[in-house]
């Protein structure tokens, strides 16, 4: 209980840490906010309208407090750009973009798991060199580039065996689950390999670890082999460790979910970020970069909850206040995938 | 002392030679920063030059890689952008190496209150993917390579310190400092004599890695237009370029995703053999 | 059950480096290349015998006890010959080996604290050999448990803790609960007590004596301290250097030990009873250790 009311009370303050930051760089930082979203050709009047437009004109803190104010109402403000409210955009493109990171995390899992309980249990110096640098390989690859290969092995039109659509997402959406999801595949096998390379490598250095334990030893002399130890044994003591890694992997894969929304013409999170981004519509970047760092903290927040209920020495120590296992947690995750 | 130094760096990379793995990463390594060095005074077509009669050109003995599109000779632009990825893996190894010691020290600093506020920090905030501290650094100041150096370094930063701080933890917490900081030796002198060396392996072998990861972050922020600026040449830049030309010469998307993917490999290797070296003892 | 160990030969192969992959060419493939670690053990155990294995860290003892069970780690080769009652166990499928460990043979092993599964509870732990070799139900398994906790001198309040909740010679407990609950004809206890101090010591000791003489079963015991033997078996085997270097009752071996390595053990058994008993300060905690060493 204590762990868990001093995660929250972090989660707030990382929080208000975060809006301040959004703020700073994008309010103060470029100076005056009108004249860079109107762009340069744009008349004196056109800036003055823009100024009164978004009360650009008041103090700042009284715009930082309009703006948070409205952030705990739910309302995120409206484009400059389209004038549609922020937070109707961003639930519409999230409905590709969500989907889209837990197909690829879904991939890279069944990916990396299966291949590094391989690495852990192969026999051979040779084998186990073959994976070892299949691993490396693997995450070495940019998304982008395994995006372009995939394209041109299987996509219809370019591709060597046309199989999957590589452009664009059906204008009715999930309407359509067959055709959505099929315009999916192939942008997230291109960031679950790479995220899935990454997988790997962890749950080979997790796994491994556990084999140094002697919990394997004591459960093979209970009778099981050593690959039912690893499966049933061995993965699950490296659990805590794989969800961290897990939860890691699944915000590294933004960069290249992002990349693949665009080389996929997919309209995502990504594409709005990046299309404001570029159209300096700096009221709604402001909202989206907000919303989008809220959720990975908030993701963050989860994993260490979900890490800690995974093992009861954590919980015990909980229970007695001290702070055990800390700095355990997520220890062999690294940025990845990117 | 000089000699002495250069000595030790000789033993380091022959240590690393006699590692299938460290003499791959050597050799690629080399010859990355062999041909930055010559694309500073060389390069087959100058990067400025277009060929407007073969805006689209097949590979040829002028073009050794085909022409990007705009009449740029590929082969050309991926020698230049060679240089500018070093430059990035370089000033990313040094500012997340000195963000990551940074955050270390504070984390194991004698002030329960500081090292325990640092610690929250770091949890709270290591789940923020790069690419979102990109973007929101790229509105203030632009997309430049200060950017993506930006981005990659708070982000491996903080990683780094989140890996490196058990055993940091563990040599702050030895009976070699306690008696040290006893007899009056300052935490500054424990810090850079006792916890230092004890996590320069775990260090070592991030940091390299850390250098690979740029190079991928540098493609993907690119691409997205929030990396190197426009006519900076990159690796990123040639990969970007080359999705234009998937469906006129498709072979030609491959050259600049490899040569992103050997150095990634390479530096992937290396932190690989120094990890085995270090463990073997002869480094 | 017999054990009939003869010219085991153990080598770690090649170098430490090979999980690594990619390391240098030099030095793999060769045959016979690495390092001995036990060298052309003979070794027999009656049935319902206890035998010690005895020597100082490093001397090869544990490798026997693993090649026996087939739990060398990776790298490591044994040749020569193993018969568990019957089965020849070099060479083993991995299956085969499988259905030895649990059913016929139990093991405890050194460090409970770190053996135990952390997941598991207690109950768990205790019936996972149960689960693995036979085909009860869940409360055919949990009376089952529940009578050997009690064997074992644990209460059945127990069976819902985690291994981190007990202490280490409770943990130790739960360890000889897990060895013993298939009732297997062999029992291979390495290091078993050096984990605990020494009061524990006696009473883990006993206990194991115990529950392996009621169930008729052979034991295996190794240990680097003549003081835990004495009580443990009632033969031994002094390791030294990966070879057998004198073999007798423990009694005899106790009295008149006739190589270098056997007067070194002893000695320093007697030296760290003499020592202890010596000294005021710390006599009250290894009184209960005068028997040991006689």
């Amino acid at each position: 209980m204590r762990f868990l009311a001093h995660r929250l009370l972090l989660f707030v303050a990382a929080l208000f840490g975060v809006s301040v930051l959004v703020f700073v760089a994008l309010r103060i930082l470029p100076g005056d906010v009108a004249a860079v979203m109107a762009g340069t050709a744009a008349t004196p009047d056109r800036i003055a309208a823009l100024r009164t437009q978004f009360g650009l004109d008041r103090p700042l803190i009284t715009q930082y407090l309009d703006w948070v104010g409205g952030l705990l109402h739910g309302d995120l403000g409206t484009s400059a750009l389209t004038g549609r409210a922020v937070v109707a955009q961003v639930g519409q493109r999230a409905s590709l973009t969500f989907p889209l990171i837990i197909l690829s995390l879904f991939i890279a899992l069944l990916i990396g798991l299966p291949l590094g309980c391989a690495s852990v249990l192969a026999n051979g110096r040779r084998m186990r060199g073959f994976l070892h640098v299949l691993a490396i390989v693997g995450g070495a690859v940019p998304a982008l580039w395994s995006g372009l290969l995939l394209i041109l092995l299987f996509s219809r039109g370019t591709g060597l065996i046309g199989i999957f659509p590589s452009q664009g997402f059906p204008s009715e959406g999930w309407h359509n689950p067959g055709r959505a999801l099929s315009s999916l595949v192939l942008p997230a096998v291109a960031t679950g390999i790479v995220a899935g390379a990454g997988i790997m490598r962890y749950t080979r250095a997790a796994v491994g670890d556990v084999m140094d334990g002697g919990a394997i030893d004591m459960a093979m002399a209970c009778g099981m082999t050593r690959t039912q130890a690893v499966l049933r044994v061995g993965l699950r003591l490296a659990t805590p460790q794989l969800v961290s890694v897990a939860g890691l992997t699944f915000a590294q894969m933004i960069t290249g979910v992002m990349v693949v929304e665009s080389l996929f013409a997919l309209p995502g999170l990504g594409a709005l970020l990046i299309g404001d981004v570029g159209n300096r519509d700096l009221i709604a970047v402001q909202s989206e970069l907000f919303l989008l760092a809220a959720f990975f903290l908030l993701l963050g927040l989860v994993i260490d909850l979900i890490h800690r209920a995974l093992d009861p020495r954590l919980k015990a120590a909980d229970a007695t206040g001290t702070d055990a296992g800390d700095g355990t947690t997520g220890s062999a995750a690294s940025k990845g995938g990117e | 002392m000089e000699s002495e130094g250069i000595g030790r760096v000789f033993a380091a990379l022959r240590a690393l030679w006699r590692r299938g793995s460290g003499r791959y990463a050597l050799i690629v390594l080399g010859l990355w920063i062999a041909v930055a060095i010559v694309s500073l005074f060389w390069t087959p077509q100058p990067l400025l030059a277009t060929d407007g009669y073969h805006v689209w050109a097949q590979p040829s003995a002028a073009h050794p890689l085909g022409t990007d599109g705009t009449g740029a000779d590929v082969l050309s632009w991926l020698m230049a952008g060679s240089r500018t990825n070093l430059v990035i893996a370089v000033l990313t190894v040094i500012c997340s190496g000195a963000l990551g010691l940074l955050l270390v020290g504070l984390m194991v600093s004698r002030s329960a209150g500081l090292a325990s506020t640092t610690v929250a920090v770091v949890d709270a905030l290591i789940s923020i993917p790069t690419v979102l501290i990109a973007l929101l650094l790229t509105v203030p100041f632009g997309a430049s390579v200060g950017v993506i150096v930006g981005a990659c370094s708070i982000a491996y930063g903080l990683n780094l310190a989140r890996i490196a701080r058990p055993s940091a933890m563990l040599a702050a917490r030895s009976d070699y400092v306690e008696s040290a900081l006893a007899g009056g030796a300052s935490g500054w002198y424990a810090f850079t004599r006792h916890v230092v060396p004890n996590i320069m392996p775990v260090l070592t072998v991030q940091l390299t890695i850390s250098a690979g990861t740029s190079v991928l972050a540098e493609a993907g922020l690119t691409y997205l237009g929030v990396g190197v600026g426009a006519g900076v040449p990159s690796w990123g830049h040639s990969l970007s370029t080359s999705v234009k030309l998937i469906n006129v010469f498709p072979l030609t998307v491959v050259w600049p995703g490899l040569v992103v993917t050997l150095a990634v490999v390479a530096l992937n290797l290396l932190g690989d053999a120094f990890n085995s070296a270090m463990d073997e003892g002869s480094l | 059950m017999s054990v009939e160990i003869r010219g085991l030969n153990v080598t770690i192969g090649g170098h430490a480096g090979s999980a690594r992959g990619g390391s240098g060419r030099d030095g793999s493939g060769r045959d016979g290349s690495g390092n001995a670690v036990v060298r052309d053990v003979d070794l027999t155990v009656g049935d319902g015998e206890r035998v010690g294995l005895i020597g100082s860290s490093g001397s090869g003892k544990s490798m026997i006890a693993k090649s026996m069970l087939g739990l060398l780690p990776r790298g490591a080769r044994a040749t020569g010959s193993i018969d568990l009652g019957g089965t020849e166990v070099i060479g083993a499928s991995d299956r085969t080996l499988a259905d030895l460990r649990g059913r016929y043979v139990g093991v405890v092993f050194q460090n409970p604290g770190t053996s135990l599964n952390p997941v598991s509870t207690v109950a768990k732990q205790i019936e996972l050999p149960l689960r693995l070799h036979y085909d009860l139900t869940a409360s055919e398994r949990r009376d089952r448990v529940m009578a050997m906790l009690d064997k074992v001198g644990l209460t059945a309040d127990m069976a819902g803790k985690y291994p981190h909740e007990l202490s280490g010679g409770q943990q130790q407990r739960v360890g000889i609960a897990t060895a013993l609950i298939t009732s297997p004809k062999l029992i291979v206890a390495d290091e078993p007590t050096t984990a605990l101090d020494s009061i524990i010591q006696r009473q883990i000791v006993d206990l194991l004596v115990s529950l392996v003489d009621d169930a008729g079963a052979s034991m295996l015991f190794i240990t680097h301290d003549f003081s835990v033997l004495a009580r443990a078996t009632t033969r031994c085997y002094v390791i030294d250097d990966g070879r057998v270097a004198e073999e007798g009752a423990t009694a005899d071996l106790l009295a008149s030990p006739g190589t270098p390595v056997a007067r070194e053990l002893v000695g320093s058994a007697r030296r760290l009873t003499l020592s202890a008993v010596g000294s005021p300060a710390v006599s009250s905690t290894v009184s209960s250790d005068r028997g040991g060493a006689r």
